[in-house]
C-alpha cells in the first residue's frame, strides 16, 4: 500500500512541526506549504489524500477561503479537482466554552475542526476517520 | 415697560368686573327713582310732578337692562378691553343726563337730589382717569348751571318741592341764595373730584406696582426653577453631546430667545469648536470654528468676562458679524465656559432684537454656565476614563490573542514529546515535561480569561451583536456541560428552568451568557465536596430574569466577600481545593451582567454553601 499523502498549510514551522511529527510517526508522508497560494500550488502538485489547514495565516480567514475555494460547490470551479480531497481546519479562535464552530456542510465545508493546542492523539485519530 | 402694560390689562379687567357692578346698583338706583316717583304721587303737599320721574326710572330701567344684556354677551365673547371701556362710557354718560333730569324736575337749586352727584363723582373716580374724571365733573357743573340759569329767568319751569295751597319759596330766583348753593355745589365736586381721584389714582399706582413686583418675582422664581432643572438635567448623563444639548436648550427656553449655543476650546487652545447649538440654521452653524485671534469677543469672554452686545451692527467685535446679521441675529449675549483647571468653551444666547439683554440676563447666563461648566467638565472625564478602559480593553485584546498562539504551539510540541512520538523519554524526563505542560495549561487559562475579561467590558464591541436570547436555552446547555464532571465527583447538579411564563428573552449575547454561567457553575462544581448538591434555577421577576446558582459548598469567609469581584481575587479555602486558578471568573462573571445590563450577588456561609443571583433585564417584545 502506498504511503498517504497529507498536505499541511500554516505559515508557523513549529505548529507545523507538531502536526508533522504524530502523523509521521503513523506513516503517513508529509508535505508542507506556508501560505494560500503555495498551498494551491502545492495541493495541485501532489493531489494529497487530505489536507490540514490553519485558519489563520496571511490574514485571519485565509484558511476558511482556501477551505471554501477548493470545496466550492460550483461544477465549474477552478478548483473542482480538489473536491474531494477532506479538509482539517485548525483553528486558535478563542474558546472556554464549547460553543464553537462545528463543520456545516453549507457554511464551511470542511470535514473537521481541530483547536489549537492540538492533541496528537486526537489529531491521529482525526486524520484517520476522514482519509478516504 | 412690562410695568405699564400689566397696570394696563389689570385696569382692563377692572373695568368688566366694575361694569357689573355699576349695573347692580343702578337696579338699585332705578327702583329708588321709581319708588320716589311713588312717594311725589301720594303726597298732595309737593309741587314736583310724578309723570317725569316715572318715565326717568322706567328710562333708568330699561337702559341697564340693556347694558346688562350688552355686558353678558361681551362677557361671552371674550370681551375686548375697549368695549368695556366703551360701556363704561355710556353708562356715565346716560346717568349724569338721568341725575341732572332729575335734579331739574325736583326743584334745580333747591333739590335735594344734588347731593347725588357725589355718587356719580367718586364713581367716576374710581374707574376713570383724574382728568376724565374731572371732565365729568364740569359736565355736571355745566348741567347744574344750566338749569340753575334758565330757571333763574323762568325759561325752564321750576318745580317746587313744597307746592301747599298758596305756600311757595321762590329761592330759585334769589341772587344771593342760588350764587351761594351753586358755588358751594361746584366747589364740593372739585374738591371731592380732586380727592378722590388723587386717592384712586394713587391706588391704582400702588396695585401697579405690587403687580409688576409680583411680576418680578414669578420671574424670579420661574429663572431659580430653571436653574434648578438646567442643573438636574445637565447633570442626568455624563454623555457629552447629551450634557451640551440640554444646556443649549433649557438656555434658549428659561432666557426665552431665539438660539444658543456652546462652542468648546479645540486641544490647540486657538479655535473654538462648535459642539452643540439650539435654533440656529445649518448655514450658520456651517461658519466654521472661530479663531480666536480674529474674534475679540471671544477673546474677551475667555478671560472670564460676560460680554453683551446690544447690537451686532455696531459691534466690532465678532468674526462673523455678516453671518449673525443675515441669521438675523441683533443681539447677543457671551459667558465662559470654565472648568476647574482649565477654560472650555462659550456658552451664547441670540435675540432677534436689539438691546435683548439685560445685566439681569447676563448673571442668568453666567450662572447657568458656571453651572454647565461643572457638568461639561465631569462628562469630559468620564469620556476619557471610557476611552482609556475601551484602549485598556483593545490592548488586552490583541496582547492575549498574540500570546495565544505561540502558548498553543509550546502545549503542542510538549504533548508531541509526551505521546511518545519523538520517541522514548525516561520518567524523569515525563515528569519535567508535564510540570511543563501544567505550567503551560495555566498560562493558556489565564490568557484566556483575560481575554473573557476585555471581551465582557467591551460594550460598543458587544452591543451590536446584542439580540434577544431565550436564557432558557442558554443554561440548559451549560449544565448539560457540568453534567458529566458533577457525576464524576459524586454531585447532584439540578436545573429548575420552566419559570412561569415561558421563554425569558434577554438582551444579550449567546457568548456573554455563556461565559457568566459557565464561570458559576463551574465555580459551584469545583467547590462542592463529594456528595453535595448544585442547584441551577430560573425565575421571573416583575421585568427581569433571575438566575440562582446555588450549591452546598466550602462556602465564602466573611473577610474575603467585599474582596470577591476583584481581579485575580482567590479566597484563601478555594486556594486549598485548587493552587492553580487565575482568580479572574468572578471579574469576568460581574463585567459581563455588567455590560449586559444585570446585576449579580451573592450570599454565603462558611462550610454551607454559595448562591449566586444574576438578574438580567428581559427583552420583552416592543422594548
Amino acid at each position: 500500500m502506498t504511503q498517504k499523502q497529507i498536505l499541511i498549510v500554516d505559515d508557523d514551522p513549529d505548529q507545523r512541526l507538531t502536526i508533522r511529527l504524530p502523523l509521521e510517526a503513523v506513516g503517513y508522508q508529509i508535505h508542507e506549504a506556508t501560505n494560500f497560494d503555495e498551498g494551491l500550488v502545492a495541493a495541485r502538485e501532489l493531489k494529497p489524500d487530505l489536507i490540514i489547514l490553519d485558519v489563520m495565516m496571511d490574514s485571519a480567514t485565509a484558511g476558511f477561503q482556501l477551505a471554501l475555494s477548493m470545496h466550492s460547490p460550483d461544477p465549474e470551479s477552478e478548483f473542482k479537482e480538489f473536491k474531494g480531497i477532506p479538509i482539517i481546519l485548525l483553528t486558535a479562535i478563542h474558546s472556554t466554552t464549547s460553543l464553537r464552530f462545528a463543520p456545516d456542510e453549507y457554511y464551511l465545508p470542511v470535514e473537521a475542526f481541530l483547536e489549537k493546542p492540538v492533541k496528537p492523539e486526537i489529531l491521529v485519530a482525526t486524520v484517520r476517520k476522514h482519509m478516504n | 415697560m412690562h410695568l405699564a402694560d400689566d397696570s394696563l390689562s389689570l385696569a382692563e379687567a377692572d373695568l368688566a368686573y366694575s361694569n357689573d357692578w355699576f349695573i347692580r346698583l343702578r337696579w338699585i338706583a332705578s327702583a329708588g327713582v321709581l319708588a320716589g316717583a311713588l312717594f311725589v304721587t301720594t303726597i298732595p303737599k309737593t309741587g314736583i310732578p310724578s309723570a317725569p320721574l316715572w318715565i326717568i326710572g322706567t328710562c333708568i330701567l330699561l337702559y341697564n337692562l340693556t347694558f346688562s344684556l350688552i355686558a353678558r354677551h361681551a362677557r361671552a365673547s371674550g370681551g375686548s378691553p375697549s368695549a368695556y371701556r366703551r360701556l363704561a362710557y355710556a353708562q356715565m354718560i346716560l346717568d349724569w343726563l338721568a341725575i341732572t333730569l332729575l335734579v331739574q324736575f325736583t326743584g334745580g337749586i333747591v333739590s335735594p337730589l344734588t347731593f347725588f352727584y357725589v355718587f356719580h363723582v367718586v364713581i367716576a373716580c374710581m374707574f376713570f382717569t383724574p382728568k376724565t374724571s374731572f371732565a365729568f365733573t364740569f359736565l355736571a357743573i355745566f348741567s347744574f348751571t344750566t338749569i340753575v340759569v334758565l330757571e333763574y329767568f323762568s325759561i325752564l319751569p321750576h318745580y317746587p318741592i313744597i307746592a301747599w295751597r298758596n305756600y311757595r319759596i321762590y329761592v330759585y330766583q334769589d341772587p344771593l341764595y342760588v350764587t351761594t348753593v351753586w358755588a358751594s355745589f361746584s366747589i364740593t365736586l372739585i374738591i371731592l373730584t380732586y380727592l378722590a381721584s388723587g386717592r384712586s389714582e394713587r391706588l391704582r399706582h400702588r396695585e401697579a406696582q405690587v403687580l409688576a413686583l409680583s411680576e418680578t418675582l414669578k420671574l424670579n422664581s420661574a429663572k431659580l426653577q430653571a436653574l434648578n432643572d438646567n442643573a438636574r438635567t445637565v447633570n442626568s448623563t455624563l454623555e457629552l453631546s447629551q450634557v451640551l444639548n440640554h444646556l443649549v436648550t433649557n438656555t434658549a427656553h428659561v432666557m426665552r430667545v431665539r438660539a444658543c449655543s456652546i462652542r468648546l476650546l479645540d486641544k490647540t487652545g486657538k479655535q473654538l469648536e462648535p459642539a452643540a447649538v439650539y435654533g440656529l440654521s445649518q448655514e450658520y452653524q456651517g461658519k466654521g470654528p472661530i479663531e480666536l485671534a480674529h474674534s475679540p469677543l471671544d477673546r474677551e469672554v475667555l478671560e472670564g468676562k460676560v460680554i453683551n452686545i446690544p447690537d451686532v451692527r455696531q459691534s466690532s467685535l465678532l468674526q462673523y458679524p455678516d453671518w449673525a446679521l443675515q441669521e438675523g441675529i441683533c443681539s447677543m449675549v457671551s459667558a465662559p465656559l470654565m472648568g476647574k483647571s482649565k477654560l472650555l468653551g462659550i456658552l451664547r444666547a441670540y435675540a432677534d432684537d436689539r438691546d435683548r439683554f439685560t445685566s439681569d440676563d447676563e448673571a442668568f447666563l453666567s450662572a447657568i454656565a458656571a453651572q454647565g461648566s461643572i457638568a461639561i467638565e465631569n462628562a469630559l472625564a468620564y469620556q476619557t476614563i471610557e476611552t482609556l478602559d475601551a484602549t485598556k480593553g483593545a490592548f488586552i485584546r490583541v496582547f492575549t490573542h498574540e500570546l495565544r498562539s505561540p502558548v498553543s504551539v509550546i502545549r503542542s510540541l510538549l504533548q508531541t514529546v509526551l505521546s511518545g512520538y519523538t520517541g522514548e523519554i525516561n520518567p524523569q524526563q515525563r515528569d519535567i515535561l508535564d510540570r511543563a505542560a501544567r505550567r503551560v495549561d495555566f498560562l493558556r487559562k489565564l490568557i484566556d480569561d483575560l481575554l473573557d475579561l476585555a471581551n465582557g467590558r467591551a460594550p460598543q464591541t458587544s452591543a451590536d451583536l446584542k439580540a434577544p436570547v431565550p436564557l432558557n436555552g442558554v443554561l440548559e446547555n451549560v449544565v448539560k456541560r457540568f453534567e458529566l464532571p458533577a457525576n464524576e465527583k459524586g454531585l447532584t447538579l439540578e436545573w429548575h428552568g420552566d419559570p412561569p411564563g415561558g421563554e425569558c428573552l434577554v438582551w444579550a449575547t449567546v457568548e456573554g451568557l455563556d461565559r457568566i454561567f459557565n464561570n458559576l457553575v463551574s465555580n459551584a462544581v469545583k467547590y462542592t465536596p463529594q456528595g453535595g448538591k448544585v442547584r441551577v434555577a430560573l425565575n421571573r421577576a416583575a421585568k427581569e430574569a433571575v438566575v440562582e446558582v446555588a450549591d452546598t459548598g466550602i462556602g465564602i469567609p466573611a473577610e474575603a466577600m467585599p474582596h470577591l469581584f476583584e481581579e485575580f481575587f482567590r479566597a484563601p479555602n478555594a486556594r486549598s481545593i485548587e493552587r492553580e486558578g487565575t482568580g479572574l471568573g468572578l471579574s469576568i462573571v460581574r463585567e459581563t451582567v455588567n455590560n449586559l445590563g444585570g446585576r449579580v450577588s451573592v450570599q454565603s456561609e462558611p462550610g454551607v454553601g454559595t448562591c449566586f443571583t444574576v438578574t438580567l433585564p428581559l427583552a420583552e417584545a416592543g422594548s
